[in-house]
């Protein structure tokens, strides 16, 4: 594997496309574009990109069902793009293998510090696993089970912990509720929003300074939440 | 009383009919026959007159007639010597038999056919009454089920049948049954087609037992069924009429919009055409502070459209009706909280107070649609509100809705203009001094009332409030109460 990172963009609209591919390319990324499903498919087996930027509305098959097929064979990061108002189907990715989401139109910054997270992320699930996270003067160690404000131990219960345990490792994607609650709570409970709510705001009284502004875990409306660590 | 004999001409009542008259002339005869000795032949024969009259009057001709006869012969056979035979041997009494024969059977007819016409006009009198009842009931419906229900309804109190079923062809084809009871496994005794000036529009269908059904009742039912059919033409003329009245209203808002929306999304496309081509020409240098502020001016505008972009769609999903929240249970202050971050960067010149408690109850709501509302209310409000003043948002249970305030210190509205503020594109000020599509409010009204909520507006003192109102009941259940862990690890 060479050094510069391989994207691959699938989007059918051709601005779009020409958009991003300046960018990142102008970032030192390598880039290939598909503009249909089955192209990007393709593509994607062809040359197994580190990273797939998967628009969900195309023009020949669902982004969802693109999702699906791509985790059926690759763990590569994927970012879906949507439309405002499409939280059904970024839900839909996320829960299908999708790592993280953009909502169109957005920033070019947006987009790159996504990228970045999604990378650091995969290289991180295939080695050196970070047990210990900072974020702020929070320091979380995943190993001993240890969570610090500054030098002071912050108490937590044995489920704000799992909670907090789960978003850490998972720092910089975005969580489905569903996903969150599957994990911490079990299958059986993967309705239950209100559990999650209410376990969220204690986590952040514990945690984050101003919890009215939560810094480090933040709400991402109609989808879930996501921990925002340190670089 | 005297509807008794014609509401029903079944095998049972012609039967006790018969039966009666014959148990009256029956007592009559044994009271008479224990004062034999004291009357005179020809009293008993002018008494058992009365009986007679007032049978033919109560039960018609046929029992009459009969009673004549069985009368003629008990008065021959215990009145007239020698007692109990048939034979006569006075010529006297033979005269009164006769005459009585005569009189009896000449009484019974007239009385009888008095009586017939005077049925024929009774239900004529009642055809008309019940025609009349229908066409009230049936006038001011509009709705083709609540019509056929009524005409189901009537016919089956009229036609003292089992069980009524009509059918409606057309466009939108339904049948309607009575619900009380079952369909009977048999075709119907009774079908009348529904027909319309042009083609029919449906079929009556009736079942009733007993003998044939008459033929005024077969003429009755067909009235009835040129009546629904005239209410069902009518409603449809008049549901074509309100549709082309929508479409009217609908073409002239989409107008409307249309010039509004031009208007709305031409400013910060010139802004964005300026900076861009202006960056681009090189016109500007590239250290100069200029370039910056061109360069976030595009950004600025390019955000605005989106928005506007993104109001015109709710619009139009609430138009349609295609906005239904997607509920879950939701802590208010953490809603709030997620638009004050958001709006950080356009309150900078207002002061954004919260006082939203984060132990309220937890309300079923969808998260992203309430963060719209509070942003719609949020940046009207800073729209009007003069700078340097106080936007604050409030929140509070009260019984089972949740009451949510967002006050500013804005120019107050004129009462009239209090409810239409939440139509589209109302404004009370002149269009081009304040820039939005005019569409936030009527979005947060139908945010509001797509959640069961209910929103309005009020002047107050130094200011201008929204209030909302949020059910705490989901499908009736109450906010739910958690299984908290308190053990430490």
């Amino acid at each position: 594997m060479s050094n510069t990172p391989h994207i691959l963009v699938i989007d059918d609209e051709p601005q779009i496309l020409r958009a991003i591919r300046t960018i990142l390319t102008e970032k030192q990324f390598r880039v290939t574009t598909a503009s249909r499903g089955e192209e990007g498919l393709t593509l994607a087996a062809a040359n197994e990109p580190d990273l797939v930027i998967l628009d969900l509305g195309l023009p020949d098959m669902d982004g969802v069902d693109v999702c699906t097929r791509l985790r059926e064979w690759t763990q590569c990061p994927i970012i879906v793009l949507s439309v405002r108002d499409g939280e059904r189907d970024k839900v839909a990715a996320l829960d299908r293998g999708a790592d993280d989401y953009l909502t169109k139109p957005f920033g070019i910054e947006e987009l790159l510090a996504r990228v970045r997270v999604a990378l650091r992320h995969s290289t991180n699930s295939q080695g050196n696993q970070g047990k210990v996270v900072r974020a702020g003067t929070l320091t979380i160690d995943l190993a001993w089970h240890i969570v610090k404000r500054g030098d002071e131990e912050v108490k937590l219960t044995g489920t704000e912990y799992k909670l907090l345990a789960h978003l850490a490792a998972n720092r910089g994607r975005v969580l489905t509720h569903q996903s969150i609650l599957t994990n911490v709570w079990g299958p059986a409970d993967a309705d239950h929003t209100e559990y999650l709510r209410v376990y969220m705001r204690q986590l952040r009284k514990k945690l984050e300074t101003d919890p009215e502004r939560p810094q480090i875990i933040v709400t991402e409306p109609g989808i879930g939440y996501r921990f925002i660590a340190d670089e | 009383m005297n509807s008794a004999p014609m509401r029903s001409s079944s095998f049972l009542s012609v039967f006790w009919q018969y039966l009666l008259s014959a148990i009256v002339i029956a007592s009559i005869t044994a009271i008479f026959f224990t004062l034999r000795e004291a009357l005179d032949t020809t009293l008993v024969a002018l008494l058992y007159l009365i009986p007679l009259g007032l049978i033919t009057a109560l039960w018609g001709l046929g029992p009459g007639i009969t009673s004549a006869l069985i009368t003629f012969l008990s008065f021959n056979y215990f009145f007239i010597k020698p007692y109990y035979t048939l034979a006569v041997h006075q010529p006297a009494d033979l005269v009164i038999l006769l005459v009585f024969l005569i009189v009896a059977v000449v009484i019974s007819q007239m009385v009888g056919r008095m009586q017939a016409s005077l049925a024929a006009s009774t239900a004529r009198e009642r055809e008309a009454t019940q025609l009349y009842e229908l066409s009230t009931a049936l006038a001011g419906f509009q709705d083709d089920r609540a019509i056929v229900n009524i005409l189901a309804k009537q016919i089956h109190a009229v036609s003292h049948g089992e069980y009524v079923e009509i059918h409606i062809l057309g466009a939108q084809p339904f049948v309607f049954q009575l619900s009380e009871i079952d369909l009977p496994n048999r075709p119907p005794e009774l079908t009348v087609p529904i027909q319309a000036a042009r083609d029919v529009l449906g079929e009556i269908r009736l079942w009733k037992t007993g003998s044939a059904i008459p033929s005024s009742e077969k003429r009755l039912l067909q009235t009835f069924a040129s009546q629904g059919a005239l209410a069902l033409e009518r409603a449809r003329l008049v549901q074509a009429e309100s549709r082309a009245q929508v479409l009217e209203e609908s073409d002239h808002l989409k107008s409307i919009l249309l010039s509004s929306v031009s208007h709305e999304l031409r400013s910060p496309l010139s802004t964005i055409k300026a900076a861009a081509s202006s960056l681009r020409g090189h016109e500007v240098n590239w250290d100069s502070p200029a370039r910056e502020e061109l360069i976030a001016a595009i950004d600025d505008e390019a955000d605005h459209l989106n928005m506007l972009v993104g109001n015109l769609l709710d619009m139009s999903r609430i138009e349609s009706g295609a906005l239904r929240p997607k509920r879950e249970w939701n802590i208010l202050s953490e809603i709030v909280g997620g638009v004050r971050v958001r709006m950080r960067h356009l309150a900078v010149d207002h002061q954004l107070e919260i006082e939203v408690s984060e132990d309220l109850p937890l309300i079923p709501v969808d998260y992203v649609q309430m963060e719209q509302v509070f942003t719609n209310l949020v940046s009207n409000s800073l729209k009007y509100a003069p700078v340097n003043t106080v936007v604050r948002i409030c929140a509070r249970a009260e019984g089972e809705a949740i009451r949510v305030q967002v006050f500013n210190h804005g120019p107050q509205v004129p009462p009239e203009h209090l409810e239409r503020i939440f139509d589209k594109f109302y404004r009370i000020t002149a269009a081009d001094r304040v820039t939005g599509t005019g569409l936030g409010l009527s979005i947060c009204k139908g945010i509001v009332e797509a959640h069961g909520g209910r929103i309005w507006a009020e002047n107050v003192p130094d200011g201008l409030a929204f209030n909302f109102t949020l059910p705490l009941t989901w499908d009736g259940a109450p906010p739910p109460r958690l299984p908290l862990d308190t053990e430490s690890e």
